[in-house]
């Protein structure tokens, strides 16, 4: 495991080297945070709607954002590079698991935005916007287990689309395809209470909801008891199944895989 | 015992069609036309541990693929194939372990990091032992002149300075089986004479199998004893330099300088190629006789001044090899 850790370091001392970014990140997520209170408070206003109400819908926005700025499902893009450059070649002729590099990779990634974009980014949404506390401390540990299965999910779905790209060579078309699929039914932006019902179950049967709505609504004290761990098991489900679904496509994506530049 | 054992490996890959300008584009993405391009095509060979052996081959002949293959980053098609006992794709992580792998146009290093820091990662990445590789540090350092530029960046090295950590990071972990993809390309001639020299004592002494793929004839002759050749993916040649010498049968350029014009000779074998004044060169096939024999027959009956032999080289001898594959080739489209 040291060795995969080592990944993870030299991911977020890579990201080191670009400080500039830092800056830029905090003023884009200050004003994707400050559009989303403008719209919750012309929406909501002083009363609520659906039983919600706005600091809760403040609240929500933030984690959404942040939360975001975590993700794995950029990974796809790492292994698009490889194959167009052919790098591939060299990252499997170690003895390395390439899933599990790729994840510590992502991870190193996401320590460093953690550190240096998500924690200050957080301060001053508090300071600007107040941001609720979580509502009690059992659904604060079982949001901080919502997060980990929200970065496990990404990784996989992100992975899953780096593997399809083995057949298509491309993972443009794809990738935007899972984050507008991520956009919506992560209920990152609306959240799924204010889905109509149809969809609302839709987006209950799928993946996406780990990636924004259940950590937040964990969060906030909308969903617990029973059908709160009832809801992170099933998160395990899924991780299972996208396990095997990934395990499956890599035997089948190593086959067809070219090595551009001989 | 084999350390390689190949036997039957066909790769073949799906070429997708792509027609040209614009309306073309849009018709691509409508249609898949394919068609099926063979990389490597029914080829057997094996190794022994401890050989050092270059795969020849003219460009897009299948080298690449083939080392691909054998350190299990492709499939093949069809046939069986071993190496260090097990099927490459399938023990890909274990077989890892025990080769060493140089892509000469590919690097492996962190291109941000110092040298040593990519060195570190490797020995982590291969969980080294502190001994070990402390060791092979050692003896890569001082053969391959390292310490110069050990605390740089990568990026900050010559391709020459480049391709010598390159090796060395390959040999960290005492690989039993060396793979080199064009190691020398590119490189100035102190460069390649270092390389060579390092390549030789890690296959004399510390018993390192080496399979090595090169377009650099002096490569093959200070290195690898045994040469396979390959061409259109299929394989055409597998033994000693010399033997293919023979097999070319064995000529020779005589080149001899007349004190007068000779006027023409003529012996059995003998073709003029070149005639500078008084100095001519001649092609000589052996047959019955030896090149000796033909020069003081020469000498005993026309007014020879000075005569010299040239052998033929092993890079002339490999080019007139590639030549008369490509006209055996044309021969054989002309009858299919």
């Amino acid at each position: 495991m040291i060795t995969y850790f080592m990944f993870s370091v030299k991911a977020f001392t890579n990201q080191l080297a670009y400080r500039a970014e830092v800056w830029l990140r905090l003023l884009g997520n200050f004003v994707t945070i400050l559009i989303q209170v403008e719209i919750w408070k012309a929406v909501i206003g002083s009363g609520n709607v659906d039983g919600v109400t706005v600091e809760q819908m403040i609240t929500y926005s933030v984690i959404n954002t942040l939360l975001s700025a975590l993700l794995l499902n950029g990974v796809s893009s790492k292994v698009d590079d490889s194959l167009k450059s052919g790098g591939i070649a060299s990252e499997l002729v170690r003895p390395l698991s390439y899933p599990l590099y790729l994840l510590f990779d992502g991870l190193g990634n996401s320590i460093y935005q953690l550190t240096f974009t998500v924690a200050p980014s957080f301060l001053i949404a508090w300071l600007f916007f107040g941001i609720l506390p979580p509502s009690s401390a059992a659904n604060f540990i079982a949001f901080l287990g919502a997060l980990i299965i929200a970065l496990i999910v990404s990784f996989l779905l992100g992975y899953f689309i780096s593997l399809l790209a083995f057949w298509f060579m491309n993972h443009f078309a794809l990738s935007w395809t899972l984050n507008g699929l991520i956009t919506v039914f992560s209920g990152s932006f609306l959240p799924i209470w204010f889905f109509p019902h149809y969809w609302a179950s839709l987006a209950k049967a799928l993946p996406f909801q780990y990636m924004g709505y259940v950590p937040a609504t964990i969060y906030l004290g909308k969903m617990t008891g029973t059908q709160m761990w009832q809801t992170l098991a099933l998160g395990m489900g899924w991780i299972a199944a996208l396990l095997v679904l990934v395990q499956w496509l890599w035997a089948r994506a190593v086959r067809r895989l070219v090595i551009q530049g001989g | 015992m084999d350390i390689i054992s190949v036997n039957g490996i066909t790769k073949t890959y799906r070429q997708y069609r792509r027609f040209p300008g614009l309306i073309g584009s849009v018709r691509s993405l409508l249609t898949r036309q394919y068609t099926e391009e063979t990389a490597v095509r029914d080829i057997s060979f094996s190794i022994r541990e401890g050989e050092a052996v270059g795969y020849l081959g003219p460009n897009g002949a299948g080298k690449s693929t083939m080392i691909k293959m054998m350190t299990g980053i492709l499939v093949p098609t069809a046939g069986e194939m071993h190496i260090l006992g097990s099927v490459p794709h399938e023990a890909r992580k274990m077989n890892a372990q025990h080769i060493g792998v140089v892509f000469g146009q590919r690097s492996q290093l962190w291109w941000d990091l110092p040298v040593m820091d990519s060195f570190e990662l490797h020995k982590y990445i291969y969980k080294i032992s502190a001994p070990t590789y402390q060791n092979n540090l050692k003896f890569c350092m001082e053969l391959l002149s390292l310490r110069d530029f050990i605390h740089k960046p990568v990026r900050q090295l010559s391709l020459g300075q480049r391709m010598r950590v390159e090796i060395a990071m390959a040999l960290l972990h005492d690989p039993k089986l060396l793979f080199l993809d064009e190691p020398t390309i590119g490189l100035d001639v102190m460069a390649k004479d270092q390389i060579r020299q390092f390549l030789r004592t890690v296959n004399r002494d510390k018993k390192v199998t080496i399979l090595l793929t090169t377009h650099d004839m002096k490569d093959l002759e200070e290195i690898c004893p045994r040469m396979i050749v390959v061409n259109k993916g299929t394989l055409v040649y597998d033994g000693s330099v010399l033997k293919l010498r023979d097999r070319l049968g064995d000529e020779r350029r005589v080149v001899i300088d007349f004190r007068e014009e000779p006027g023409t000779i003529e012996f059995p074998g003998l073709t003029l190629l070149q005639e500078e004044g008084l100095r001519k060169t001649y092609l000589f096939a052996r047959g019955e006789s030896t090149v000796f024999e033909l020069v003081s027959r020469i000498a005993s009956q026309y007014p020879v001044e000075d005569a010299s032999i040239e052998s033929e080289d092993i890079e002339s001898l490999i080019r007139r090899y590639y030549q008369q594959l490509a006209l055996d080739d044309m021969r054989n489209r002309d009858i299919g």
